[in-house]
């Protein structure tokens, strides 16, 4: 066999056994990672939207999809958005809920944030951050207060604790809720939230 | 708006060597004087811009489409290895004195982590072609922003006592981590 | 040159070839999975996976690949490997995963793998390789543990996740940085070319 024919050979077959191989485990490792995908996106839904066991897309666009929280019985819990922008270093992803109304927030939760650890990051508190986003009114933008008010109770309905030491990573995060605030009442108003629509996936 | 924060993002806030430890070896090896490292950072700024789009193209048209983004590892670095291969050809054929001059390290780009870490991040937050392009550039250009001025500083060392243990790679690595605290002040620039 | 016995190449690894510390080799994981102990092992386990399979598969095939074509071919076993234990560990271990991130697949260009299949396997019989892998990735692990468990006990308290420092202890956020990576490892770096020298002059 001349040289360069075997080195087309050994090539080839190291190439086909190679792809066969990594497509045997593609396969077998396929349907596992989206399970977790999938586990990590309901795992947010259910911790924003109380009461819900499940979640539906409704609307889906690239950085913005929608989902219908619904409690065992098939009623509609509430509305979990989940959506993303920029933060101080990086992107920060959330999961916003929604009461069925959308008329009030029932939570907020940080799915992937890569703001300084110790200070940023502590938007992924429940106590210095998250907590304060329950129960807030969703028919106004939202705002921050700064310095913080003591206690959840002393704080207007629209108003959000910024978090010690993380003024800009509080203020991405409130960007990111208000804007997605917009297009949600919108495509609401234009009726696009519907659970029966061929908007569902 | 969104395309320049991407660019100036990854020249200084999200700079490749600074923030996300890609590229060290190169980032170490050919830092001692400044031209050696502003053509090896010119030579991977190159690349990368190429890589940006072919592996934009390869992942966008090929990989996704058929479901096989788990080949992305295999046909990026199989990109890459090939486009320095050709990279290396024409220097050599233009400009023999460049190539002599840039001996071993021209082939070293391939495992330049720099270069695979721009397709994977690319893929990974899923830019269209003009954020990829763009991005690839950038980061290039933060690289060679970085090598440059670790050559600069080198150059400087190299006339200062440096301790025994600490000379080369040591002495090294602390003025990397000053640059990179340094750069951390650029978080925050772009709203 | 007397040939080593396995057991010596086992231990190279660990000490005069110690990837980090001693070659400079596989920086790239080293610095940014070393914030946590736990990323540290998971990454050093991954490498481990993979230069040792592919020590194995390219010292049984090296008569096999003509020269002209070796390199490629080792890209090819390699990024295979790769591909294997990123997506292994995407499916059942999701949130080391998460916290890895890129750096998974970007252990097909460790200088270290490509550096050692080029370097000794394929010169060296199967059971000499697979001992010299088993080695180096000894060595790269025990690095990176090191590293790791420094970066987070002083920067986060925890180690394994663990509070061990009390709340006396204000952490240096610092070393969670990268800035922080960068300065530790070339301490380190110092401190064991120091002990490589004393060891030298005895």
């Amino acid at each position: 066999m001349s040289l360069s024919s075997r080195m087309v050979a050994v090539l080839t077959s190291i190439g086909l056994l190679s792809g066969g191989f990594l497509v045997t485990v593609g396969f077998v490792t396929k349907e596992r990672i989206a399970f977790n995908k999938k586990m990590e996106i309901e795992r947010a839904i259910l911790t924003v939207v109380p009461g819900a066991s499940g979640g539906r897309i409704v609307y889906e666009e690239k950085d913005f999809t929608v989902y219908a929280g619904q409690d065992k019985a098939g009623q509609l819990a509430g509305f979990a958005v989940y959506t993303s922008g920029a933060g101080f270093q990086d992107k920060i992803v959330l999961m916003l809920g929604l009461d069925a109304a959308l008329s009030r927030i029932n939570g907020l939760a940080i799915l992937d944030q890569k703001e300084t650890p110790g200070l940023g990051a502590r938007i992924t508190d429940e106590g210095s951050f998250l907590v304060y986003w329950e129960g807030r009114d969703f028919s106004r933008p939202l705002s921050l207060r700064k310095p913080p008010a003591p206690s959840p109770e002393s704080l207007s309905a629209s108003e959000v604790n910024t978090v010690t030491g993380a003024t800009i990573s509080s203020q991405a995060v409130l960007g990111i809720v208000n804007s997605a605030r917009e297009k949600l009442l919108k495509l609401n108003q234009e009726g696009k939230l519907s659970l029966e629509g061929d908007n569902a996936n | 708006m969104e395309l320049f924060s991407i660019f100036f993002g990854a020249i200084l806030i999200n700079n490749f060597v600074l923030h996300y430890f890609l590229g060290i070896c190169p980032f170490l090896g050919v830092s001692k004087k400044i031209d050696a490292a502003m053509s090896m950072g010119l030579a991977v700024t190159f690349v990368m811009s190429i890589t940006a789009v072919v592996s934009w193209v390869i992942n966008h048209w090929i990989l996704i489409p058929y479901g096989l983004d788990y080949l992305q590892i295999v046909s990026f670095i199989l990109v890459i290895a090939s486009l320095v291969q050709l990279v290396e050809m024409f220097v050599r054929k233009t400009s023999p004195p460049l190539y002599q001059a840039m001996g071993i390290y021209l082939p070293l780009i391939t495992v330049n982590c720099a270069i695979m870490g721009l397709a994977l991040l690319s893929a990974l937050k899923n830019y269209n072609f003009i954020e990829a392009v763009v991005f690839g550039v950038g980061s290039g250009l933060g690289f060679t922003l970085a090598i440059v001025l670790m050559a600069a500083i080198r150059e400087q060392l190299d006339l200062a006592d440096v301790p025994e243990p600490l000379k080369g790679a040591g002495i090294a690595l602390i003025v990397a981590g000053i640059m990179a605290l340094a750069f951390l002040g650029f978080s925050g620039v772009i709203k | 040159m007397p040939t080593k016995t396995a057991t010596q190449e086992f231990l190279k690894g660990l000490w005069e070839e110690n990837p980090i510390f001693r070659q400079i080799l596989g920086m790239c994981p080293t610095l940014a999975v070393t914030n946590a102990v736990i990323n540290g092992l998971a990454m050093g386990l991954a490498t481990s996976f993979v230069l040792v399979f592919s020590s194995f598969l390219i010292s049984l095939i090296k008569k096999l690949i003509p020269s002209q074509v070796r390199i490629a071919s080792y890209i090819v076993v390699i990024a295979s490997f790769v591909t294997i234990a990123d997506r292994v560990l995407a499916a059942y271990f999701w949130d080391i995963s998460k916290a890895l991130g890129p750096y998974v697949p970007l252990i097909v260009v460790n200088c270290n793998i490509l550096g050692r299949a080029e370097a000794f396997a394929s010169k060296n019989k199967v059971g000499r390789s697979v001992m010299d892998a088993l080695g180096v990735s000894a060595g790269f692990i025990l690095a990176l543990l090191v590293l790791s468990s420094i970066r987070e006990v002083l920067g986060s308290g925890t180690f394994l996740g663990y509070r061990v420092l009390g709340s006396w202890f204000e952490p240096w956020t610092i070393m969670v940085l990268p800035a922080g990576g960068f300065i530790t490892l070339g301490i380190l770096m110092a401190i064991s070319i120091q002990l490589e020298r004393k060891r030298k002059e005895r």
